[in-house]
């Protein structure tokens, strides 16, 4: 699946967080110029509330006429008809019916102010009419879009209204039930507010904001389109910045993939290592090299094997053919089994020497964990190699103190005549080898050198490799596997020891056996 | 037809001369690389049977070296079987490639493909007037009757013909059917040439003297 892929899983997540922010953004910022424009609306709403309430006349004592930040709430501000005036005399009107006619009056008061008179009816009670300054009623026009106001009695009933107000104003019910400060409300597309003045009448300003309402969607449509772009501008930079991202990601799984098909030879290029997927990369790509090189290495010790087990099939194979081909005397019949003997004792050589090594490297050899005198072990090895010494012309010096270890004695000459059998072989005429051997803290020291041309610096490193010869062509003869020293290697090491080789190209070469010693 | 094969494997090297020598070659022999690169160099072979691993010098270097002046058809032979292995030995300038272990039979057949190819032959069977020579089944007939040859005989005819209407001189005969242990003073070509005239009429084999011996092309 496509939409699985990590690119498309980034592109999906960036998206929709996004989209949620940009969903978020255009909102609020919806949401705010509405509230401004509501605001400003209601000011403006309010502004005209206010002789309206005046006009309707609180009765003495009650609640207060409470706007907030009207102009005319409390203050003893310019308007006379102010509350705090009004007050105590609209205390003293409570008298009904006294100051009836002053109700007319009172439109009369310059700067808007209610009629501050005494006696005036109350609304809803007979004689009252409700009117208002002409400088205010000025404020409300007769256009559908210019504000309107109603204004009902406490028992209901409308009791003025102004040119521009729909016919189909209802009476807020909430208003009827608690006088309070003014609440505004929505009805279709009008703003209305209405207050409950404490006396039971109740007066709504409203005006039409369709033309607002329509400019507002106008806005949000162009937000929402806006948004839009910049949600597909958004994804477009995401999808680069995703492809970007995931670029490296790819270039890793596909040379894995190449290196899944077998070219181990492959590598992530990483360009920049100072980061993340560079540092993955070059994790990789070591780990890559390493597996390469034990690769390698597996396929040429396979390929040696398979070459040293080659020959002597080889040489079964042509013997026997070439025997078979007519009829032989007994003479040449037995120079071909010989020969096939001589193969198939090399084959069986090479078997055993690739068990043992095989045992050793996985640690399922057992050695014995006997106390041993190495020297003792060095003797006996230099007079079984003593007659090969002698055929050669070589000198063997042998200067061993008593080195006390503990391990296995018959595995330890293995090595030892393995070392001796080298630096024989590989020596000059009239050379000589020469085995020393030290204590040193805890430690048990031989050393066997030799006199011969010693071992070049780019063998020097893979003399202990099996199957590795610097004379490429000893291949086989003289009964070596090639895996001597490897064995030898194995053995010192599975004894907890090392087993080193040092030479000087010209001036022979020496290897060295460091052993755990004895007490 | 001779043959050097260079294998430093004593008991490879003896039973693969022999049966080369049974099957009617001459063949010399040369135990480390030194040596083989020596007498390739300084005889025309018809065929080298070369090892890979040598010591002294390897195949790969010997074959660099001979192709340097010798076109002799080179079959190597190898204990390592990695393609890549074979690539390089083809491309250094072998003629043909054999694994090891290998059965005689195909050793034998691409060693006569080679000797066949090199003389500009693609097939098996030469004709030179009523005689038929069968390289493949090492066989000889003549008017459609099989003649027995013996392997010296046959193979003398056999390189007559393969050098068909050029005169092949007894040096370059002796070369090519004798190895170097044979003594080239001897008569023994004639004592060859008189028993094959006798086996295959008088006229297939002319004498050129002076020159040394001819099989068809009129003579």
């Amino acid at each position: 699946m496509i939409f699985q892929s990590i690119r498309w899983r980034l592109q999906l997540w960036y998206g929709l967080v996004f989209l949620a922010l940009l969903a978020g953004f255009g909102g609020t910022a919806y949401d705010l110029l509405r509230s401004l424009q509501l605001r400003h609306l209601d000011g403006e709403i309010q502004r005209r509330m206010v002789p309206l309430a005046n006009s309707l006349r609180p009765p003495p004592g009650g609640p207060r006429f409470f706007f907030p930040g009207g102009e005319l709430t409390n203050s003893p501000g310019p308007t006379p008809g102010g509350p705090r005036q009004d007050g105590p005399r609209m205390g003293r009107g409570g008298r009904r019916g006294d100051q009836g006619d002053q109700g007319g009056r009172g439109g009369d008061f310059p700067g808007g102010g209610p009629p501050g008179g005494r006696g005036f009816p109350r609304p809803g009670e007979p004689g009252f009419q409700f009117r208002l300054p002409a400088d205010q009623a000025a404020l409300f026009g007769s256009e559908s879009n210019s504000f309107y106001y109603v204004v009902w009695g406490p028992d209901g009933q409308e009791l003025a209204r102004s040119e521009a107000a729909p016919h189909d104003v209802p009476l807020p019910v909430a208003a009827e039930a608690a006088p309070g400060p003014p609440e505004p409300r929505m009805r279709g597309v009008f703003r209305e507010v209405y207050h409950a003045t404490p006396g039971g009448a109740v007066a709504l300003v409203g005006r039409s904001i369709a033309e607002e309402l329509a400019g507002l969607r106008l806005l949000a449509w162009e937000l929402a389109a806006a948004g839009g772009v910049v949600l597909l501008l958004g994804l477009t930079g995401g999808w680069w910045v995703a492809t970007r991202a995931i670029r490296p990601i790819e270039d890793i799984s596909a040379t894995a993939v190449k290196i899944a098909a077998g070219d181990l030879s492959q590598r992530i290029s990483a360009a920049d290592t100072d980061n993340e997927l560079g540092r993955l990369a070059a994790v990789l790509n070591s780990t890559f090299a390493r597996l390469e090189a034990a690769f390698a290495q597996q396929q040429q010790f396979t390929s040696d094997a398979a070459h040293e087990l080659r020959t002597p099939i080889t040489v079964m194979l042509t013997q026997t053919q070439t025997a078979l081909n007519r009829e032989r005397g007994a003479a040449e019949y037995r120079a071909t089994v010989e020969a096939c003997q001589r193969a198939a004792q090399r084959m069986r050589k090479l078997m055993e020497s690739l068990l043992e090594l095989a045992r050793l490297e996985a640690g399922q050899e057992t050695l014995q964990r006997v106390p041993f005198d190495l020297s003792k072990t060095v003797g006996d090895c230099v007079e079984f190699v003593r007659p090969l010494a002698e055929t050669r012309r070589l000198e063997i010096h042998c200067a061993v103190p008593a080195l006390p270890c503990v391990g296995d004695p018959e595995r330890m000459s293995q090595v030892v005549t393995n070392l001796l059998g080298n630096a024989l072989e590989y020596n000059q005429q009239f050379g000589e080898v020469r085995i020393t051997g030290e204590r040193q803290s805890g430690t048990v020291i031989l050393r066997v050198s030799n006199s011969g041309p010693g071992i070049a610096a780019e063998d020097l490193p893979r003399i202990f490799e099996r199957f590795y010869r610097a004379d490429k062509a000893r291949s086989g003869s003289g009964g070596h596997t090639g895996l001597g020293l490897a064995i030898s290697k194995a053995i010192v090491e599975a004894h907890g020891g090392s087993l080193e080789a040092a030479s000087q190209p010209g001036a022979g070469a020496t290897f060295t056996v460091r052993l755990p010693g004895a007490g | 037809m001779r043959i050097l094969i260079v294998e430093d494997e004593p008991d490879l090297l003896r039973s693969l001369a022999q049966a080369l020598q049974e099957e009617g070659y001459a063949v010399d022999t040369a135990a480390d690389g030194e040596t083989g690169l020596f007498n390739a160099q300084n005889y025309d072979y018809d065929a080298v049977v070369l090892d890979v691993m040598l010591p002294k010098v390897d195949g790969w270097e010997i074959l660099r070296r001979l192709r340097k002046t010798k076109k002799t058809p080179v079959l190597m032979l190898t204990a390592r079987d990695q393609p890549r292995d074979r690539v390089r030995g083809l491309d250094t300038g072998a003629d043909d490639y054999v694994v090891k272990p290998f059965d005689l039979p195909e050793l034998f057949a691409r060693l006569r493909a080679l000797i066949r190819r090199s003389a500009g032959r693609t097939s098996n069977v030469i004709t030179a007037g009523d005689v038929v020579i069968d390289t493949g089944a090492r066989q000889i007939s003549r008017g459609g009757q099989a003649v027995a040859l013996t392997a010296r005989e046959y193979a003398l005819v056999e390189f007559l013909a393969l050098h068909q209407g050029e005169v092949v001189t007894r040096t370059a005969l002796y070369e090519h059917l004798f190895d170097e242990n044979e003594s080239t003073l001897s008569n023994l070509l004639d004592v060859h040439v008189s028993n094959i005239r006798k086996k295959l009429g008088a006229e297939f084999i002319t004498t050129r003297r002076g020159h040394g011996y001819c099989v068809g092309g009129g003579g």
